[in-house]
């Protein structure tokens, strides 16, 4: 009995040892301190997916919030206000992003959220905030967010309908095709696109004769590519984020099908090339123009930000800028901005981001209206082409 | 004669402790919004009503699942599928047809989650151990690609957005304040039934088939019956909890319906306690704060690492842990815990006062 | 079988191709659920951190040959050896001491295990998805009109080696035969001198080692990430159960079955219900026949 008693206190202990050693596992990286607040701080909320699935988006906009918070309270803050950023994590989880939220904005008194990283998310918290009348700025792509317009609810990055548009145009004008087969990831993100993509390929005398989906987590689209190959496609179009779509890239060379690939804005990282390997060469997706800065005119504003930003970012942290680490630069430099503007009141700030005109960001020029609280539009994007292993401007 | 009297006269007496202690009980729980609210928000860090509401909300589930776990020893993996059920029913209900009561929509959703625990629940519960497990969690899933495919229904992965606000009697329930009412005085009824069903005929057959089916079958309970009827009280208990989930959060999409949320569910059976029904509400009041404390930690104690920030990768670990610690060292969950330390408390208040009216006595002696 | 004819018969080789993809991805599944088989058949006991054995086999695999540099073959044996050595100290540390477990206390447990695993390993690798280069090159050849990559025969080769041994080991050794019979009558078992507890160990031992290279061998074509264990789990415990829980070659006819399956469904009808199509078959099989296709009838507990 005693040794049945000792082996479980011996259990116990290293249960214990494992929880603690999860606790102090990331010790020792302690922030510098902010600038000493001269007046009392403006607090604004972030919500973001800093774990679960979305977590590849809501890390980098995390650390581009923090960064640009630590800019801005370098400069002495706004309007000599420092700027205090909360951020809160929703796991990517609608029930956490709205429990965030209401404790941001019923506990923590914030002037104003930035948030989430994912449509669902966002789509959580956009009742609270409306019923609060807090203002929020998502960072978030899905065309639902703001379609129908909600009064406090703006986002950053261009829609998935504009990345459409893009892919839709590209179809027509530069692989000039009518017939075109979708694949896309059972998600939010995949269905969302394919939906949207029936809907308006028939004004681009496209029509689409294919439509498919995978489980995010699969391991083999054979079964869909065989179907889809045995149809007169002169084109797939693969909505969906990784590893998804580099299965399909691969199983399609498997295949020996050549029709040409078009992926969505979700394969616009390292990632896919990695995961994909040469099976990636050829693959076309719409992206970001500061994923190729060059693409953007020299001596402009914009490309001045964005050369900026990413030499900041690359100081800060050792690694290259992407398009969420963008969004979410974007969403508080843009909050920053309304409130140096309107000074701490919810209703006003959010009047002012309306106004916002000729906003200069990182993803693009932002204009808002009460009719738009997107702020980009489709020319924001370019194509993008895969050609052995380096990103390329596809120009049409 | 005169000994089952007084038998009688002790049951009636513990039975009265019992409304006594969920009186107490009853009390404290709402209560919480009151002193709530004076806690400034800057200090502790969290919303306390809207994560209360929330614990509400798994509460429902939780005490369903309790029943036919802790007390039928039925193991069942998918009830987020009866969750889901039960929000859907009020996420399309009210929104396809404007004006549609919400209530209705809750009672609608229970009675689809009656009708589905009943079909599916008489074969499937002839299963044992590992096979009910499989069974119930491949039904649980069928459930999740339901409402993730069929988007003509359930506007799929996007998700069903703007849900109008639950009102009843002409009262609209649109802050987390009156939410929390609404939630709280559900879960005591469910509470109260529950607490009533235990004592009953139909309690005691359930303690008998968790103990030994054959032995049960044998007495001549009816035990097919009995786990079926478990089973559907258990889906309609979480299907209430869904349908709360609806309004309470007015959005609804797949994700909060998935296989892990079956887990969650589990998780806070177990840290109550398995055949504890005050265990079912305490397990989801302790896990459903858990991400908000260990979020408002880095403010409690400024010290701790920045990394801290980041909790949703602890809560995860800390499920993990908690499941496995709690299985092995207190299978009876926290309730059972809290139960033993408040009577050995009684008892050693007991003691010390005699030991005081002792010591007097001796004295004047 | 009689599904495999007529998709055969009539679609040629679109057929034979979804064919070809289901047995790669059965055989998947099929290793998986000889996890499952492993710790059943000798302890009655579900591992439902199968799945992230093989998932942390994959990751340390990872990390052993694409960030440290170390040769394949060593990064392989290590990678399973840390797996190993952390399956067994979980059967030592914790279902060691737990004298007789009800089944659901087991289950709770090995899912705290499995949450336990995922969190951790997503704390150490982050979120991304990880890809390990094929074995022998990516070069897909044709068979009959179907195409094929190499990695796929790999697979098929590992499996079929895990059963033959699996079965030679349950069937023909002295420990094995000693270690079902310690399943079925623990104390008759101990009469002739095998020993649950160390029958138990062995168990989840071998079932790390398959796992941890199961998870190995499927990762250049199915990737790594930390969630990539709850699928793979959920899968493999359904073709265990689909195929006769506790029984080696039942664990693959269970998962090749299912991985045929799914790969036709996803060919012939709107892919999203696949998964679901899958569960409704594993539902419906265990409603009619709980002991699985190829189980023999044995009494349930």
């Amino acid at each position: 009995m005693s040794g049945h008693r000792s082996t479980r206190i011996l259990a116990f202990t290293t249960c214990l040892l494992m929880f603690l050693s999860f606790f102090f596992g990331g010790c020792g990286k302690k922030e510098d301190e902010p600038v000493t607040p001269t007046k009392e701080p403006y607090k604004v909320g972030a919500v973001l997916s800093i774990s679960g699935p979305n977590a590849p988006l809501g890390t980098p906009e995390q650390r581009a919030i923090r960064l640009f918070e630590k800019e801005i309270n370098a400069k002495g803050g706004i309007n000599g206000h420092p700027l205090e950023v909360i951020i809160e994590d929703d796991e990517s989880d609608p029930a956490k992003a709205s429990t965030a939220v209401t404790k941001l904005i019923t506990q923590m008194n914030v002037l104003a959220v930035v948030g989430s990283s994912g449509t669902g998310t966002t789509l959580a918290m956009s009742p609270i905030v409306e019923r609060e009348q807090v203002p929020l700025v998502s960072c978030a792509a899905g065309a639902q967010i703001t379609n129908p317009i909600n009064k406090w609810v703006f986002r950053t990055p261009p829609t998935d309908t504009m990345a459409l548009q893009k892919v839709l145009e590209y179809l027509k004008n530069t692989v000039k095709v009518t017939k075109v087969a979708v694949l896309h990831d059972a998600n939010a993100f995949g269905t969302g696109g394919a939906d949207a993509l029936q809907a308006q390929a028939p004004n681009y005398g496209i029509q689409v004769i294919a439509r498919e989906s995978y489980g995010s987590t699969d391991t083999d689209m054979t079964g869909q590519l065989t179907k889809i190959k045995q149809t007169a496609a002169q084109a797939l179009v693969v909505w969906g984020t990784n590893p998804g779509p580099a299965v399909v890239a691969q199983n399609m060379k498997q295949l020996g099908i050549t029709i040409p690939y078009v992926g969505s804005h979700g394969i616009a990282n390292k990632k896919f090339i990695e995961l994909a390997g040469s099976a990636a060469d050829g693959v076309v997706f719409p992206a970001g123009r500061l994923l190729i800065p060059s693409s953007i005119p020299k001596n402009s504003a914009w490309r001045k930000a964005v050369d900026r930003f990413a030499a900041a970012y690359k100081k800060e942290y050792q690694l290259e800028i992407d398009t969420f680490a963008a969004h979410g630069y974007d969403a508080i430099a843009m909050v920053a901005e309304a409130i140096k503007k309107a000074g701490p009141d919810r209703a006003k700030i959010r009047d002012e981001i309306e106004k916002l005109k000729g906003f200069v960001g990182i993803d693009g020029v932002y204009n808002y209206s009460p009719t738009n609280h997107d702020g980009l539009t489709a020319d924001d994007l370019i194509m993008i082409k895969i050609v052995n292993g380096k990103w390329t401007e596809e120009k049409s | 004669m005169k000994q089952s009297v007084e038998k009688s006269k002790v049951k009636a007496k513990r039975c009265e402790n019992k409304y006594k202690n969920f009186a107490i009980a009853s009390v404290l729980i709402l209560i919480v919004p009151l002193w709530a609210r004076f806690i400034p928000g800057n200090l502790i860090h969290m919303d306390i009503v809207n994560v209360m509401a929330l614990a509400g909300i798994y509460s429902c589930a939780v005490i369903g699942l309790n029943l036919l776990i802790g007390y039928a020893g039925q193991i069942s993996l998918g009830h987020a599928a009866f969750f889901g059920i039960g929000a859907y029913s009020v996420a399309i209900l009210s929104t396809r047809y404007p004006g549609f009561p919400a209530w209705l929509g809750i009672i609608i959703g229970a009675i689809i989650s009656c009708a589905i625990s009943w079909i599916v629940g008489k074969p499937v519960l002839k299963l044992k151990g590992h096979y009910l497990a499989m069974a119930t969690l491949g039904l649980g899933e069928i459930g999740f690609i339901f409402f993730r495919e069929a988007t003509g229904i359930t506007k799929g992965t996007v998700g069903i957005i703007a849900i109008p606000p639950l009102s009843i009697f002409g009262i609209v329930i649109d802050s987390d304040f009156k939410i929390f009412y609404v939630v709280w005085i559900t879960v005591l009824l469910l509470m109260l039934f529950s607490m009533n069903l235990i004592k009953s005929r139909f309690g005691r057959a359930l303690r008998a088939l968790h103990s030994s089916e054959i032995a049960a079958e044998a007495a001549g309970v009816n035990t097919s019956k009995y786990k079926t009827v478990v089973f559907v009280m258990s889906a309609v208990f979480t299907a209430v909890g869904g349908g709360l989930f609806a309004v309470f959060q007015r959005y609804v999409n797949p994700e909060s319906f998935h296989f892990s949320v079956s887990i969650l569910f589990i998780t806070m059976v177990v840290v109550g306690g398995l055949g504890n029904l005050w265990g079912a509400v305490i397990g989801s009041i302790i896990i459903t704060f858990l991400p908000s404390i260990i979020s408002a930690l880095p403010y409690w104690f400024p010290f701790m690492p920045e990394s801290l920030t980041n909790f949703g990768n602890y809560t995860l670990v800390l499920y993990g842990i908690l499941l496995i610690v709690f299985m092995i060292f207190m299978p009876k969950g926290i309730a059972y815990a809290l139960e033993i330390s408040y009577s050995s408390a009684l008892r050693g208040m007991k003691r010390i006062r005699d030991r005081i009216s002792a010591m007097r006595y001796t004295k004047r002696k | 079988m009689v599904l495999i004819i007529v998709t055969l018969a009539l679609k040629k080789s679109t057929g034979l191709q979804w064919i070809l993809s289901g047995l790669t991805v059965g055989s998947i599944y099929a290793l998986m659920a000889m996890g499952f088989s492993v710790i059943f058949s000798s302890t009655r006991v579900i591992n439902f951190a199968q799945g992230e054995f093989s998932m942390l086999g994959g990751m340390l695999m990872y990390t052993f040959s694409n960030r440290a540099g170390i040769p394949a073959l060593y990064s392989f044996i290590l990678s399973v050896l840390i797996v190993t050595l952390i399956g067994a100290g979980f059967e030592r540390l914790v279902i060691h001491p737990l004298k007789k477990p009800s089944v659901i206390t087991i289950i709770l447990i090995t899912i705290g295990l499995s949450i336990f695993f995922r969190a951790a390993a997503k704390w150490i690798w982050g979120t991304d998805t990880l890809a390990i280069a094929p074995f022998s090159g990516d070069k897909p050849f044709k068979l009959l009109g179907a195409t094929l990559v190499p990695q796929s025969l790999w697979i098929f080769g590992f499996t079929l080696l895990t059963v033959v041994l699996m079965f030679i080991f349950f069937n023909r050794t002295i420990l094995g035969k000693g270690m079902r019979a310690a399943a079925e009558n623990p104390e008759a078992a101990t009469l002739v001198g095998v020993s649950p507890p160390a029958t138990s160990l062995v168990a989840w031992t071998i079932a790390a080692a398959l796992g941890a290279s199961a998870g190995i061998i499927i990762a250049p074509i199915k990737f790594v990430s930390f969630d990539v264990g709850v699928m793979l789990g959920l899968k493999g415990f359904a073709s265990a159960i689909l195929g006769g829980l506790g029984y080696a070659p039942g664990a693959v006819v269970g998962g090749l079955s299912l991985g045929v399956l799914e790969t036709i469904v996803a060919g012939v009808f709107p892919s999203g219900y696949k998964d679901a199509v899958a569960f409704l078959v594993l539902v419906i099989v265990l409603l009619l026949r709980p002991q699985g296709i190829l189980g023999r009838q044995e009494k349930l507990e």
